[in-house]
């Protein structure tokens, strides 16, 4: 399987490039330039033919919404909500078949302690960009796998270890979600095109 | 009352200025100067532009957000996503309660609503743009929008649009869309919004449909007649009648 793998310049992408890359092809992006020994493509992940030919053959694409040192909340926001829309596009006009949104569990913070928080719930973010970014991040993947044109695995992580994360992803590439419009056939008993798994205790 | 109305010179800002003019204060930005005179002052101002939306804030006592980029895949995101979270950030510095931010109906629903098969579509609907970039930058704005209303003593009224006519150039048995309205018609929901006791709104984030009665039933304006008192008028039925 060949894995896209993004933010990595963060230690938890590195980590997981580390650990895929016995078993699968892996390439790694980010918006600056990062030494790594893996494949690595710079890219700005812009809506220009360049996004398109880093995720061209990748089977799965593990997300990561990752601010720059220096970046303005403004400028974080913006990263985050572009940068994932225009992964996905390319991702879906190349056929990818699986993304995997490592979000976080600070989302469901804000729920009083004590409550068993499902993934059904709905998030309650913060105003600040590290919360918000990644909450405006899953909202663009819901509208990509509503329109069947991507299967979307969101993994919202609590304050876990990378060797979790890196459980819970191999997990997740193991049980791809299939496309909306792949089974409309039978509503009935057909898994959703998206799925949210929360990872670890939420922050509370 | 002081306004600052971001995006002020595109096609529905100079009726909406010249609609506010006689009862407000207006400071009007955009990146495109005015074409035409209008009333208030002018800021030339990008709406990605955190520290200069902020600044245009400055004793401002209602925020108008009309600033809008349909189809380039990175100013969109500039205009309506990250504009309006520039617009919440100044309304959070300078404690601004009431803003009016718009959109298109496709910023609630989107194609999976579909006006081929549903009737009485409303703006309470969960929003569902799917992934125009159009739709998704302003849907993404409407959520910063009422992510800050949940955290800050802020008033966001959304307001979406369709199509817009101009009733004198309206030929009998033109195209026209399931929800239309004239732009003078249009601008006259603004003045309703900054009058509003804000307490008579159900909460502080909501939404409104905003178009002419017609009778086809597909979209509802009910809600912006019933809590806004909105009056549309009678000026583009020659495209049904």
């Amino acid at each position: 399987m060949r894995i896209l793998i993004t933010s990595a310049s963060n230690d938890r992408s590195a980590d997981l490039a580390d650990h895929f890359a016995g078993r699968h092809e892996v390439r790694l992006t980010e918006r600056a330039h990062v030494e790594t020994e893996h494949e690595f493509v710079l890219s700005a992940l812009g809506h220009d033919r360049s996004t398109n030919l880093l995720t061209r053959g990748i089977d799965a694409i593990v997300h990561s919404v990752e601010s720059l040192p220096g970046e303005d909340a403004s400028t974080q926001l913006d990263a985050a909500t572009r940068g994932t829309y225009n992964l996905l596009m390319a991702a879906a006009e190349e056929g990818v078949s699986q993304i995997i949104l490592l979000s976080t569990l600070e989302l469901m913070a804000a729920y009083p302690s004590g409550y068993r928080v499902r993934e059904t719930w709905r998030p309650l973010p913060n105003t600040q960009p590290p919360t918000l970014s990644i909450h405006l991040a899953e909202q663009i993947s819901r509208e990509f796998a509503r329109e069947g044109s991507l299967g979307v695995k969101i993994l919202r992580l609590g304050d876990v270890s990378n060797k979790t994360v890196a459980d819970a992803v191999s997990e997740a590439l193991a049980q791809p979600v299939p496309l909306a419009a792949s089974c409309r056939s039978n509503e009935s008993t057909a898994p959703h095109a998206l799925s949210i798994t929360h990872v670890g205790e939420r922050p509370q | 009352m002081n306004v600052l109305i971001l995006g002020g010179t595109g096609m529905l800002g100079p009726y909406v200025a010249r609609e506010l003019a006689p009862a407000h204060n207006l400071r009007i930005t955009d990146v495109n100067p005015p074409k035409d005179d209008l009333p208030g002052e002018f800021l030339h101002l990008d709406a990605a532009d955190l520290d200069g939306v902020v600044a245009a804030a400055e004793g401002m006592d209602a925020i108008v957000n009309l600033s809008v980029l349909r189809r380039d895949r990175r100013i969109a995101w500039d205009v309506s996503t990250r504009g309006c979270y520039n617009m919440m950030q100044a309304a959070v510095t300078h404690n601004i309660r009431r803003v009016i931010n718009t959109g298109p109906h496709y910023t609630v629903a989107g194609p999976n609503v579909t006006e081929c098969f549903d009737y009485d579509i409303g703006p309470d609907i969960p929003p569902q743009s799917g992934t125009n970039i159009y739709a998704i930058t302003k849907s993404m704005g409407l959520e910063i929008c009422r992510v800050f209303t949940q955290h800050h003593d802020i008033n966001v009224q959304t307001y979406l649009f369709y199509n817009f006519k101009d009733p004198e150039a309206i030929q009998p048995g033109d195209h026209y869309a399931p929800y239309v309205i004239s732009w003078e018609n249009a601008a006259e929901v603004f003045t309703l919004g900054l009058d509003i006791e804000l307490n008579a709104l159900p909460s502080n984030c909501e939404v409104f449909f905003v178009f002419a009665d017609m009778p086809h039933g597909k979209f509802s304006n009910e809600k912006t007649k019933r809590i806004l008192g909105f009056q549309p008028r009678q000026d583009v039925e020659i495209l049904w009648k």
